[in-house]
């Protein structure tokens, strides 16, 4: 799946929408406070092509709307707020603490030839890697389904592929039409 | 064998190896590096875990280097000047 025409049109409306909100930031205010305007907008933007069908967006959009609750109503009033906001991300948490009790368990249980040590070593990393994913996709803490954080991820690299593809489309015209 | 694969499978929910083929033809796609350098099945979970890892990260750093330079662009050229409405056209 790669980032459509429709997607960079639709981020790029939304982004726009995002920083006229933003004006009075953009317009008088310090390097760091227009920076962090941007992006905001971009994230917001980002998030609200999936309308609420993906838990990244509903996660990034509940973090987003912590610091600018009004830009995010706002940009967003065209999709339902109540599946955005105020919607309850699925719970479900590893429980870490039965793993941890099954896996010695099953250590004590059985004796390990080398063969399954490696695979259990390589088991170990995996999982490791995979929660490391976690951490870097919004919501991921939620995802405790593997199939789900796959699914979610996939949709998330594209969405920021999206993104950063726009981005980098307005900034390096912006810097030309400025060095002319 | 089954009893323990089970057990393990329902309390500590681990990616199956379809799953990790899923994700691999679907990465290749966005991340070339990874399609060229070996074969499918080959490929370790774990390393497509962490390139992915590593992507979204790179994603994340760019967008923010994005925004700065953006930032600094309006900084530099002066309210009423001709670039300045260059950029807001282009933004806004």
């Amino acid at each position: 799946m790669q980032p459509t025409s429709t997607m960079n049109e639709e981020f790029l409306k939304k982004w726009q929408m995002g920083l006229q909100m933003f004006r009075p930031s953009i317009d008088n205010a310090s390097v760091s406070e227009r920076k962090r305007a941007i992006k905001l907008s971009a994230d917001v933007a980002m998030a609200s092509l999936r309308k609420g069908t993906t838990c990244w967006s509903r996660a990034l959009i509940q973090k987003t709307a912590t610091e600018d609750n009004f830009l995010v109503r706002q940009m967003l009033s065209g999709i339902k707020e109540e599946t955005l906001i105020n919607k309850k991300l699925p719970k479900v948490m590893c429980h870490r603490k039965i793993v941890r009790r099954s896996k010695k368990i099953l250590m004590r249980r059985k004796s390990r030839s080398a063969m399954e040590e490696v695979a259990a070593k390589a088991k170990k990393l995996v999982k490791r890697k995979t929660q490391g994913l976690r951490n870097v996709v919004p919501g991921g803490e939620f995802m405790s389904n593997n199939v789900l954080l796959i699914q979610e991820t996939l949709d998330y690299i594209v969405s920021l592929q999206t993104q950063v593809n726009v981005m980098r489309s307005i900034v390096d015209a912006a810097e030309a039409g400025i060095e002319r | 064998m089954s009893n323990r694969r089970s057990r393990q499978s329902s309390s500590a929910p681990r990616i199956s190896d379809d799953q990790i083929i899923d994700l691999v033809t679907k990465l290749r796609q966005i991340l070339p590096e990874i399609g060229q350098r070996r074969r499918s099945d080959k490929v370790s979970a774990s390393k497509v875990l962490q390139e992915t890892c590593n992507y979204i990260r790179n994603l994340n750093k760019e967008v923010d280097n994005l925004s700065e330079r953006l930032a600094q662009l309006l900084e530099s050229v002066g309210e009423d000047s001709p670039e300045a409405a260059v950029i807001r056209s282009l933004l806004m």
